[in-house]
């Protein structure tokens, strides 16, 4: 396939891809801030067992989870435009970015709910009730007893959701966005140097991914500096107790890949 | 003073308090006692409204609420005027104990900070952490998590303490410290309403015994009249399991 193989082509790709870098992380930014902000309004329901919207966001949960990320791009950029029609609205206009940051954003934001549920419940409730008793307010005990404790909880489900989309950006070139990806595509394209160019951009990925992971994991240890690590009762278990076991049961309830409820 | 006025409370078709009225004076040290699922610990719940009463009325003082129709602010207030210690501590793992202590004085008091801090580090000197002040509770044992908790309680300048078995979760070796400071503030003249399967800390303590079962008070004086006279045969046989060795039959 194409020319032969060339390894000076890397270094010479990878400015070019990284031209288009930007895209890739307004897509990232954009998506995990609205998934943020959905997964918020789709998790209260479940936390605060209201009937009706409690169903339906489980329903939401489920098709975002239990679907390819493929098919839920195609299903929002052809499909919305063909069911707005029918209430007379046109989006046929409208940029391809937006139909690509909704549907990541959706689709994040079922696993961000599933990951706010799971670490808000991981905070004991016996602190909760302490907070009541001193007089606080359900929004004191929130903010300043819950809350400070979920995030903590929450970091490595988060940093694994982060890159998870970041990742999933890739997929954006199908529908003609000029992202990493798509820049990658054309760049094969025209020099007939595929291997290097995926080369190049697996590179960027990795290395993005890894600076993510490592950001997130010194948050998680400053969050975390009151679970003494050196205390007795863990020593004993050795080295294989430094992941605490609250950390273990965040991850396992929703991380990335799971499917339905 | 305190007074519970005919306070209920059902778990759905389950009565687990029937009509309930108890009057705990001033300085008292009020012990419950009680088989397990007795409502002891519902009832000291009601007080402070961790549980919501079916019905009845709690007055603290010339405070009362009505459990019938009690308002959110109602029930913040009654909230203020108690403050209670847990079986399991419940102490916030992210705070230190100096933390935990002036919390609620800066959330709830909006006491200036200095004030909080100095106020709190004398209460933990008093229950003997003084030197653990930067401490998180997961480097605490459990009886010095328990006495954070009571410090934590004592800093609210409450009406009343609750106290929910805050031995039971504790080491053997651990219990002695956490009753000992209790005694102390006892004596200080602190109203507090405990329940506990303490007997002997009960006894020397107590100013009034409370004795439940099934959601009733079966029983009630002082701790000669109710350990060493019992008048309900329900009492004399939970004092003989609790206590085999002793005859209470006398």
């Amino acid at each position: 396939m194409g020319e032969p193989f060339d390894f000076s082509y890397v270094w010479s790709f990878l400015p070019k891809l990284l031209s288009t870098l930007s895209t890739t992380l307004l897509i990232v930014v954009s998506s995990l801030l609205a998934g943020i902000i959905v997964g918020f309004i789709v998790a209260l329901p479940r936390l605060y067992k209201v009937p009706v919207l409690r169903t339906l966001s489980e329903i939401y949960i489920s098709f975002f989870r239990g679907t390819p990320i493929l098919i839920q791009l195609f299903l929002f950029y052809y499909g919305l435009p063909e069911i707005l029609k029918l209430v007379q609205v046109d989006v046929t206009r409208a940029p391809v970015l937006v139909f690509v940051i909704l549907t990541y954003g959706l689709h994040t934001g079922a696993y961000m709910s599933e990951m706010i549920r799971a670490s808000v419940t991981a905070v004991d409730k016996g602190q909760v009730e302490a907070a009541y008793a001193a007089g606080m307010t359900g929004y004191q005990a929130f903010t300043r007893i819950v809350l400070p404790q979920a995030l903590a909880i929450a970091v490595p489900v988060f940093s694994n959701l982060v890159i998870a989309l970041l990742k999933d950006t890739s997929l954006a070139f199908t529908l003609g966005v000029m992202e990493m990806t798509g820049k990658a595509q054309t760049l094969g394209a025209v020099t007939q140097h595929f291997i290097e160019t995926y080369i190049a951009l697996a590179l960027i990925y990795l290395v993005i991914s890894f600076s993510i992971e490592k950001l997130l994991g010194m948050a998680e240890h400053r969050l975390l500096r009151h679970e003494d690590r050196n205390s007795p009762v863990k020593k004993t278990f050795g080295i294989h107790r430094n992941r605490s076991y609250r950390r273990i049961i965040a991850e396992m309830e929703s991380g990335k890949g799971g499917v339905g409820l | 003073m305190i007074k519970l006025r005919g306070i209920s409370k059902s778990f759905g078709r389950q009565q687990v308090l029937n009509h309930i009225d108890l009057t705990v004076t001033k300085g008292e040290v009020v012990v419950i006692l009680g088989p397990s699922g007795s409502g002891k610990t519902t009832l000291l719940r009601c007080v402070n409204y961790l549980e919501k009463p079916s019905s009845g009325e709690i007055a603290i003082g010339d405070f009362s609420v009505n459990c019938k129709h009690a308002r959110k602010k109602e029930i913040h207030q009654l909230r203020q005027k108690t403050a209670m210690v847990f079986q399991q501590y419940n102490l916030f793992r992210h705070k230190t104990a100096l933390e935990n202590v002036m919390e609620g004085l800066l959330v709830v008091k909006k006491l200036p900070k200095e004030d909080a801090r100095k106020r709190s580090i004398a209460l933990l000197e008093k229950v003997g952490l003084g030197s653990k002040l930067d401490a998180y509770p997961s480097q605490l044992s459990g009886g010095q998590q328990q006495r954070v908790g009571i410090a934590r309680a004592l800093a609210m300048e409450p009406e009343v303490i609750l106290f929910d078995e805050p031995t039971s979760a504790l080491d053997p070796e651990l219990v002695g410290e956490v009753l000992a400071v209790i005694r102390k503030i006892a004596k200080e003249g602190i109203t507090m309403i405990v329940v506990t399967h303490e007997m002997s800390f009960a006894r020397d303590v107590a100013n009034h015994v409370v004795f439940m079962d099934g959601g009733l008070i079966v029983e009630e004086g002082t701790p000669v009249e109710v350990f060493n006279h019992p008048r309900e045969e329900r009492t004399k046989q939970f004092l003989k399991r609790i206590t085999p060795e002793l005859n209470y039959s006398i």
